[in-house]
């Protein structure tokens, strides 16, 4: 046993190192500012969250909009993900649509780098005047991580035993009523291994975000980085606010810990 | 099965795939169309002529050392940073393939690092690193050390260590996936035979997982390429230009220096030179979701 004490001192010493940079964020954003100026050892904690009430809107920074933005447009994505590869994706595995050329565009699309699409995006999102609205993320980040959600899609209903869908035929069930009683309560687990990936995916989104707002869709992450330029030396509110911006995806990826390891996993290597 | 229902399926087929098909047909062949011709137009945000101008940014691209540097940090950069990535993921992972107390908390904090933006690791790497405030320079100032991260010597490293902290979260998990699929079996007919647990490493485990390592190199080393966020935000590319990737000079070349001629024809040259080996990296992640027969 004594041994194996000792793997969790190994691991447990790796794990922090990883952990590192938020650590020291959190641990900037407790403290007052006095202390942070006066050196990194400098114990002196903020007992009542000034800078996280400072980030949240008390220093009238534009923290909480960014913050609503990057909210709004991470469940648009999920939820316009959802809505266009998962009933594709059973068209394409269980009634041969498109043969196997569907999927060979997912994988070739998955390869090519975002920054392809970048200057094209803009061009057609200036046509539309979609440029610094939320939709204009909702639809790029949809388009970027459709590819991966086909691929788990159809995945999982590869591995749905055909025999439930055909019973449900022979008994003079409709494509439609098979699919909304039978296909779509069976395939929660993946719906909720693309549902998390997503999240964190658009959540996530630095490239698309700071090429298609400037300030009224800006999500957390462009917000950020520009907290950083804008105000310095803030050193406080702007861990505060870094530290908020990881807690969304944070919290809902560890709830979901299961479907993003499934996930993962099977929309990278498999067989 | 009779005409009827196939015919049903066939339309069930169309309706179903509706929806991507119509985000296809918006944000991928009208926006292909829209790069192409951008590509081949003179296009800049100062002269509010646009025209065309054939391959001239082609040309004028080719003859862009910035943009050949460029290509060669990315493929320098992610080379370096997959190998290590893989490395160290494999190796925890193989840490982490038996039982101890607390491994369940700490496979969940391992995992942490997916969960956060690179943009955001970034700033927070910033701070934790900046010579005023900064723990890492304090303790190292407490041993008589110091570090600069922009030093011309040491900003590829820290690049590197930057990397390495936001993705081997990524590697160790598929790796640790992998290991999970081996049968118990064979470590204990090795175990029987003798071997040693280093020699089960490389003649047992290392051989059966060398397929499922090659695909996570390839998936690691072929997002790695797009690297931009966590670069950006460090460096914006410099000092100069020595730590511009592909995705910063188009990025720059666009939206800072407003050609988006020219940068528009980088991103078709970017995609031709992976074009080649696009039928066989599709052949290797063929993941048995070609579809049913």
């Amino acid at each position: 046993m004594r041994r194996k004490w000792g793997v969790t001192a190994v691991v447990t010493v790796i794990v922090t190192f990883f952990l590192i940079p938020l650590i020291g964020a959190f641990y900037t954003s407790m403290r007052t500012d006095a202390a942070i100026a006066s050196g990194p050892f400098v114990w002196e904690f903020d007992s009542d969250w000034t800078h996280y009430r400072n980030a949240l809107g008390a220093a009238g920074y534009d923290f909480p909009s960014f913050f609503r933005n990057s909210v709004v447009i991470s469940l648009g994505t999920v939820f316009l993900t959802i809505l266009v590869s998962f009933p594709a994706s059973y068209a394409i595995v269980r009634l041969g649509f498109g043969g196997p050329w569907i999927l060979r565009l997912a994988l070739a699309l998955r390869i090519t780098p975002a920054i392809f699409f970048v200057i094209p995006f803009y061009k057609l999102f200036t046509v539309f005047q979609l440029i610094d609205r939320p939709l204009a993320l909702i639809l790029a980040n949809s388009f970027i991580n459709m590819t991966l959600a086909i691929l788990v899609f159809a995945g999982a209903i590869r591995e749905m035993p055909l025999e439930i869908e055909e019973a449900a035929a022979v008994d003079g069930a409709s494509i439609w009523m098979t699919l909304r009683r039978i296909v779509f309560p069976l395939l929660g687990p993946a719906l909720a291994a693309v549902g998390v990936l997503t999240f964190l995916f658009s959540w996530s989104d630095y490239l698309f975000a700071v090429v298609l707002t400037s300030s009224e869709a800006t999500p957390v992450t462009v917000g950020a980085a520009n907290f950083v330029t804008s105000y310095g030396v803030r050193w406080g509110d702007i861990s505060a606010a870094v530290c908020l911006s990881v807690l969304p995806p944070l919290v809902f990826a560890t709830a979901a810990q299961k479907y993003l390891v499934k996930g993962l996993s099977s929309g990278a290597v498999k067989g | 099965m009779s005409a009827a229902f196939s015919r049903e399926k066939r339309s069930a087929g169309w309706i179903l795939s509706a929806p991507l098909l119509l985000l296809l047909a918006g944000l991928l062949i009208w926006p292909l169309y829209l790069g192409i011709k951008t590509s081949l137009m003179h296009d800049v945000l100062s002269d509010f002529d646009t025209y065309y101008t054939g391959l001239e940014n082609y040309k004028n691209l080719i003859s862009e050392p910035n943009f050949w540097n460029s290509i060669r940090f990315t493929l320098i950069f992610a080379i370096v940073a997959t190998l290590v990535e893989l490395v160290l993921g494999f190796l925890l992972a193989i840490l982490f393939d038996r039982i101890f107390p607390g491994k369940r908390i700490l496979f969940s904090l391992m995992l942490v690092p997916i969960m956060i933006a690179p943009s955001l690791l970034a700033v927070m790497f910033r701070l934790i690193l900046n010579e005023n405030i900064g723990v890492i320079p304090g303790i190292l100032n407490k041993f008589g050390l110091s570090y600069a991260i922009f030093d011309q010597g040491n900003i590829f490293t820290s690049l590197i260590i930057l990397d390495v902290i936001s993705y081997t979260a990524f590697t160790f998990l598929l790796s640790y996936s992998a290991l999970q699929n081996m049968s118990q079996e064979i470590y204990e007919a090795a175990a029987i035979d003798g071997a040693t647990t280093l020699q089960i490493l490389v003649r047992v485990t290392l051989p059966i997982l060398r397929p499922a390592l090659a695909i996570i190199f390839l998936l690691r080393f072929l997002d790695s390429i797009r690297t931009f966020d966590s670069i950006y935000i460090l460096t914006g590319g410099g000092p100069g230009t020595t730590t511009q990737t592909v995705g910063i000079y188009i990025y720059k070349t666009a939206f800072i220096f407003g050609d988006f001629g020219l940068a528009a024809a980088a991103a078709i040259v970017l995609v031709m030179l992976l074009a080649p080996f696009m039928p066989s990296i599709i052949r290797q992640f063929n993941l048995g979701t070609e579809p049913n027969k």
